[in-house]
């Protein structure tokens, strides 16, 4: 009959629930295993041969037995250790103090640490260098000055294992600020009155409710920075190796020297990669078990603490923590600028422009370097920032079964360190089916992989803080799905989306330690031209790319934040 | 991969074994050439020279002949391990390249990476052991490891005049020296010294709590910023570079005799840019870069008419220690490994 | 011919069955409630409906034409409906005449007509005044408008709404009802109208269907499901009820708890257990004993409070079972007295389910 004819018609309008996100999910899945599981399994498959290309345990045996490789991994542990202590010592007061109090110049304290989040910590260490070498370093000349002592008499050596960890500390320490701040941030205040109602002190509802409940974001906040000291390379390789040891980055990277051992080296990153994993389980596990987060009330803004007669003490606190992390390095770095000889004091004869002239036109590589270093990070952030919101919604609109698998690969590069997935990448897309070693591309693929993780914990979770119903409402109006994507949930997105392209874009500044082992003549980036400058002892040139480094990183962030995503929002 | 390196080393012996012969014809910068090489345009150039003097290095060519030279520069083990990347993974990116490392270019030419090139005016005028009988590369210059110290820090009556008065007690903590895992002049200069004075020396070295840097331009460098006093390695053309700065550092040509450190060239198996390697390498020989090299390099030169400026005694007055590179070859795990166990890194 | 139809619509999440086998006509321009408890599946329903969610077994039809299917659906935006969200689901970036002007947009009207419907529809919703404010600076009343009139200026063939009321304050809620139930009458779009509460559904509703466990219990107007309910479940649900268990006595009696009930409707179960429904206020309560020979019984006063207008009393059968009771506030008997309970034939309703 009729009705038949045409339900059969209607029924072609009618769309399978095999929609476009399907395919969508497979190619995201297959992308996701090709950057994340192909280097491991490369590692794997080099660290299990030999010289001859024969299956074998050697390389295992080695890395067992051998002191050096041992050492390296022990002090590596030690100071990552050493980093998460000091870094939670030094950020979760500030954080606090930041948020909660009267502290004058918050805001001020707020961008200074900023500043020292974009600062690449080799970057900070060089710095550090200038400032802190026992004898040269300027702190010691005005220590020595100032007791009228003998030339070889220091107050500080960075060139020391305690020096190693301050400086690695010192760009580390505004992830658990951040982290903090903001879990304070969402401490609702009643809480804190139910307890002072109770008869609590100020101090009291501190150390028994804010602390509880902040816990997590601290835990987290060290977490990250133990990760990231125990995976950094820059700053090890300026500072470890004049003091006489190497940490397990350093080693992984001289047994790439001539002759290489990349299966030694291979076999040597594994285990990096196994600690990560169980310090990232190890977190997840701890949380769960206390299985508290700080939840969101409504009940308005958090409680300012007045500090009274403590607010100079505690600025000054603060002042001198964010000096030593930011002011000094870079009022080092400009005297390194703007001198010669950074050795001779500071006068008006000895300025120079040589500097800035040699980097910026005598130097070949800097132009390009400079090029690249954007090019790729602001590509990196772009394609980051959409495949994490795409990935982000599928897993949090759960679109289909299995979708959660998304997840947990864009997460899973954090357990993976970078100069390990310099290695992986290396292995696998440097030969002659897949030659990308030697293009941007390898570099583009190893920073989309580093950056991910970071992304996509950004626009997750504020997606999951945002009610589906939002987005139902605009396709029942008669928005398709990627209508509704850029009119509605993009717009909404919008803060953490710039957020999260910004800690990319900044992310890839800072990136060295995968970068150092891909980057060939033509494809030199900023920060590895800082390493090489700093092999050479070219600190004039190193301050001016520094500087240059921290301007253009601070103009992008706040171009990001004026640039409206959508025209019309 | 492992696959990969192996089938490379296979074709490149065969390459190599058939290449075998006596060295090309001796070539000129001609007009053609010169036309050839601005056609392509530029040249890429991987060294391991001091920055500032490739830089002017690089400039002065562009200026006479119009082709831009890219430069490279790195310690010369990072020069040669990225060389060795590049060309196991078939990148062929690099077209001239000197290392301060004898050895890379023996290990270079048995791999059949490098071109057979003999400029006219290098057939004519270098000593023929600093160059390759075969013609694939030359020693572009010559550099030595010496002992120097800062004047400022040390006075010249107790300043060390041997690499035994470092051993001494008030050195302890105020030496620096380069690496041999980064750096080829500090292998050389490693290797040479273990033979004329035992690896027992390095062990008593290593308890002089010596700062530990990765170039072997680095020393230099840290004695002009006053970090440490004495360096008991480096190169000679730094301090020298530095000491035209004003920088009051003084150089000490040790009794027992002062690494020499021979810095080979070459134009690569199949560059980029043929003509523009073949124009820069023939004008890397000739005096007006041999020249610069010297004034602006401060590193020693094969070339007769080169004068030299900077008040130094000429190679003939110093003791001078010359290694066997076909020995110290054979010996880099063994290098690296004794340095680490006496210096920690 | 009915305008919205569902046929043994089916929906499962993993192995729950969330909406059973549902069928459902509801004609053009009416407004049906669905009415059940919480997690009872009418949400669900109502995302089948509006294509959020695929059908697992069953059809939905509009105008006989099938717009779901088991594992195929038309997708949302090209189903011509409009949906009003428990959390109003207003879009914070938009002011209020943004928000409004979004479907219009959508349908890319000119913009001056655009301008002229909203404004008008903005005008209808009380909410004029209010067209340059953003969602946040409104109150709770003031929001749920504008998701209302967001829908409606769309002119949707079909109005969907998920507990519109539910996160209002009381007063409101009276108000906003009348508020929907008007607007209704004037534009007469055929709404589907989902809620938990049944003076909501009372006040608002044409047609009323009452859900469970993802299943219809009864489909009818208000007053048939109020006065005439099928089971247990509805009688319950909609209204308070005193519910007695027994066998059937034959005879329109069923004996239960110790009283023989003489039944004035309903149905009897086929097996002989039957439920008797009767409603609180239908039970007269007196401290002498009627002279009825069924449907009375002896009890004792557990408690009683006084409520303004009537008294609630709880009391207690012989054989321990308690029986609610409204009365009339002049009906006044303090705690621990013995009184008699009186069941009206007419209004005890006995029910098969
Ligand atoms: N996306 C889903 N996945 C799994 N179970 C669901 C989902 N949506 C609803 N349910 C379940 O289906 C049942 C009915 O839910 P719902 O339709 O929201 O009920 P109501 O709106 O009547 O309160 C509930 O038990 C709920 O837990
Ligand atoms: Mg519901």
């Amino acid at each position: 009959m009729s009705l038949n004819a045409e339900t059969a018609a209607e029924t072609a309008g009618l769309r399978r629930s095999i929609d476009l996100s399907r395919p969508i999910f497979g190619l995201l899945a297959l992308a996701l295993c090709v950057l994340v599981i192909l280097p491991i399994f490369w590692l794997a498959v080099y660290s299990l041969q030999n010289d001859a290309g024969e299956w074998t345990f050697e390389n295992f045996v080695i890395l067992a037995t051998d002191p050096t490789i041992l050492r390296a991994f022990g002090l590596a542990l030690l100071m990552a250790l050493g980093v998460g202590i000091l870094a939670t010592a030094i950020a979760a007061p500030m954080a606090w103090l930041a948020a909660r109090t009267d502290l004058p110049c918050r805001s001020g304290v707020r961008i200074l640490v900023t500043a020292s989040f974009v600062t690449p910590p080799f970057l900070g260490a060089i710095a550090w260098e200038i400032l802190a070498a026992p004898n040269s370093g300027i702190i010691n000349g005005i220590y020595r000055w100032l007791f009228g002592l003998e030339a070889d008499a220091y107050f500080v050596n960075i060139y020391s294992f305690p020096g190693l960890i301050f400086a690695i500390a010192c760009y580390t320490f505004p992830y658990v600020f951040t982290l903090v701040a903001n879990a304070l941030e969402r401490v609702p205040s009643d809480l804190e009155d139910a307890s002072a109602i109770l008869g609590a002190s100020q101090l009291t509802t501190l150390r028994k409710i804010v602390l509880p409940m902040v816990m997590p974001a601290m835990l987290a906040g060290s977490l990250i920075a133990v990760l990231q000291a125990l995976t950094m390379f820059g700053t090890p390789a300026i500072l470890a190796l004049p003091a006489g040891f190497h940490v397990i980055t350093t080693k992984i990277w001289s047994l790439f020297q001539f002759p290489p051992q990349p299966g030694l080296a291979a076999a040597a990153a594994l285990p990096l990669l196994l600690i990560t994993v169980i310090l990232l389980r190890g977190q997840k596990w701890f949380l769960g078990r206390k299985g508290y987060t700080v939840i969101g009330g409504k009940s308005g803004s958090a409680r300012i603490t007045n500090l009274g007669v403590w607010k100079w003490p505690a600025f000054a606190f603060v002042a001198f923590i964010l000096s030593l992390a930011v002011v000094f390095p870079y009022a080092a770095l400009l005297k390194a600028a703007v001198t010669t000889n950074i050795g001779e004091p500071l006068s008006f004869a000895s300025l120079t422009w040589q500097n800035f002239n040699f980097v910026f036109f005598e130097f070949d590589a800097t132009r390009l370097a400079i090029w690249n270093t954007l090019v790729l990070g602001i590509s990196t952030a772009c394609i980051v920032t959409i495949l994490v919101v795409v990935i982000s919604y599928l897993v949090v609109r759960k679109s289909f079964p299995g979708s959660s698998i998304l997840g947990f690969l864009a997460t899973a590069p954090v357990a993976i360190p970078g100069i390990v997935l310099g290695v992986g990448l290396f292995l696998s897309y440097a030969n002659p089916v897949l030659m990308l070693y030697g293009t941007l591309w390898i570099l583009l693929i190893a920073f989309i992989t580093i950056e991910m993780p970071a992304g996509y914990q950004q626009i997750s979770s504020s997606l999951s803080g945002m009610h589906p119903e939002v987005e139902e409402a605009s396709r029942i109006l008669g928005a398709s799905r990627l209508t509704t994507l850029r009119r509605i949930t993009a717009p909404l997105l919008k803060t953490s989306v710039i957020a999260a392209w910004c800690f990319v874009f900044i992310g890839t500044i800072r990136e060295l330690s995968a970068t150092i082992l891909l980057t060939i003549a033509n494809t030199k980036l900023v920060s590895v031209i800082i390493y090489d400058l700093n092999e050479s002892g070219n600190l004039g040139a190193i301050a001016v790319l520094g500087l240059t480094l921290l301007v253009v990183s601070f103009a992008v962030v706040i171009i990001a934040h004026r640039v409206p995503l959508i025209a019309r929002g | 991969m492992r696959g990969f390196f192996a089938l490379v080393a296979l074709l490149a012996g065969l390459i190599a074994g058939s290449a075998h012969a006596a060295a090309p014809v001796p070539y000129g910068i001609t007009p053609a050439l010169i036309a050839a090489a601005k056609k392509e345009g530029t040249v890429t150039y991987y060294t391991s020279l001091e920055l500032v003097a490739a830089e002017h290095l690089a400039k002065a060519f562009q200026d006479r002949y119009g082709v831009k030279v890219r430069v490279e520069r790195a310690g010369s083990e990072r020069v040669f391990q990225r060389i060795g990347q590049e060309y196991l993974t078939g990148i062929h990116n690099v077209d001239v390249a000197d290392t301060s490392d004898a050895v890379h270019f023996t290990y270079f030419k048995r791999r059949g990476w490098l071109s057979q090139a003999v400029p006219a005016e290098m057939a004519r005028l270098w000593p023929a052991d600093m160059r390759d009988p075969e013609g694939y590369f030359a020693a572009f210059r010559a550099d030595l490891s010496v002992i120097a110290y800062n004047k400022r820090l040390v006075q010249p009556q107790d300043a060390p005049k041997s690499f035994a008065d470092l051993l001494q007690p008030k050195w302890k903590g105020k030496l620096v020296k380069g690496h041999p895992g980064y750096s080829g002049t500090i292998m050389t200069a490693t290797h040479t010294l273990s033979k004329a004075l035992t690896w027992d020396y390095f062990a008593k070295l290593g308890q002089q709590n010596v700062m530990q840097v990765q170039s072997s331009t680095d020393p230099p460098k840290k004695l002009s910023l006053g970090e440490r006093a004495v360096q008991v390695d480096g190169n000679e053309y730094v301090v020298v570079m530095q000491q035209k700065k004003g920088v009051p550092l003084q150089i000490v040509y040790a009794t027992e005799g002062t690494p020499l450190v021979v810095g080979n060239a070459a134009i690569f198996k199949t560059p980029a840019h043929p003509k523009a390697a073949k124009l820069f390498y023939a004008w890397m020989f000739a005096l007006e870069a041999q020249q610069l090299n010297s004034d602006f390099g401060g590193v020693r030169s094969f070339h007769p008419s080169v004068k030299d400026n900077s008040g130094r005694p000429p190679l003939s007055q110093i003791k001078l220690l010359r290694s066997d590179t076909k020995e110290l070859e054979a010996n880099l795990a063994t290098i690296k490994r004794r340095y680490e166990q006496y210096f920690g890194t | 011919m009915a305008f919205l139809e569902l046929a043994n619509l089916t929906k499962r999440y993993g192995a729950a069955v969330v909406v059973n086998g549902v069928n459902l006509a509801i004609d053009q321009g009416k407004l049906v409630c669905l009415l059940g408890p919480s997690g009872c599946g009418k949400t669900t329903t109502l995302r089948l409906i509006a294509g959020f969610a695929v059908p697992d077994g069953g059809e939905i039809r509009v105008g006989s034409r099938v717009i779901s299917k088991a594992g195929a659906a038309k997708p949302p935006e090209r189903r011509n409906m409009s949906m009003i969200f428990q959390s109003y689901a207003l879009w914070p970036h938009m002011t209020v005449f943004e928000n409004v002007a979004y479907g219009l947009r959508l349908r890319r009207l000119a913009e001056a007509d655009i301008t002229k419907q909203v404004g008008a529809i903005l005008d209808v919703t009380k909410l004029g005044a209010l067209a340059q404010r953003y969602p946040g600076e409104l109150s709770g009343g003031q929001q749920q408008r504008v998701s209302l009139a967001r829908a409606l200026v769309v002119k949707p063939q079909i109005l969907l709404l998920d507990e519109p009321l539910s996160n209002l304050d009381a007063n409101l809620r009276e108000e906003i009802r009348f508020e929907i139930r008007s607007l209704h009458d004037q534009y007469r779009y055929t709404t589907v109208y989902v809620t938990h509460d049944q003076t909501e559904a009372m006040t608002t509703a044409d047609v009323i269907v009452v859900m469970n466990q993802g299943a219809i219990d009864q489909i009818g107007s208000p007053e048939d499901i109020y006065k005439r309910p099928l089971s247990e479940f509805v009688a319950r649900f909609i209204g308070g009820t005193n519910i007695f268990r027994g066998a059937n006595a034959g005879n329109d009696h069923v004996s239960a708890d110790g009283v023989v009930l003489q039944c004035g409707s309903g149905e009897f179960g086929p097996s002989g257990e039957t439920a008797v429904s009767i409603r609180h206020h239908d039970v007269k309560l007196s401290e002498t004993q009627p002279d009825f020979t069924s449907n009375v019984a002896s009890a004792m006063v557990e408690r009683q409070i006084y409520l303004g207008s009537h008294r609630d009393y709880l009391v207690r059968l012989q054989t321990g079972a308690t029986v609610r009771v409204v009365s009339d506030v002049a009906v006044d008997i303090p705690a621990g007295r013995q009184v008699w309970l009186y069941f009206p034939p007419e209004h005890c309703r006995a029910l098969a389910r």
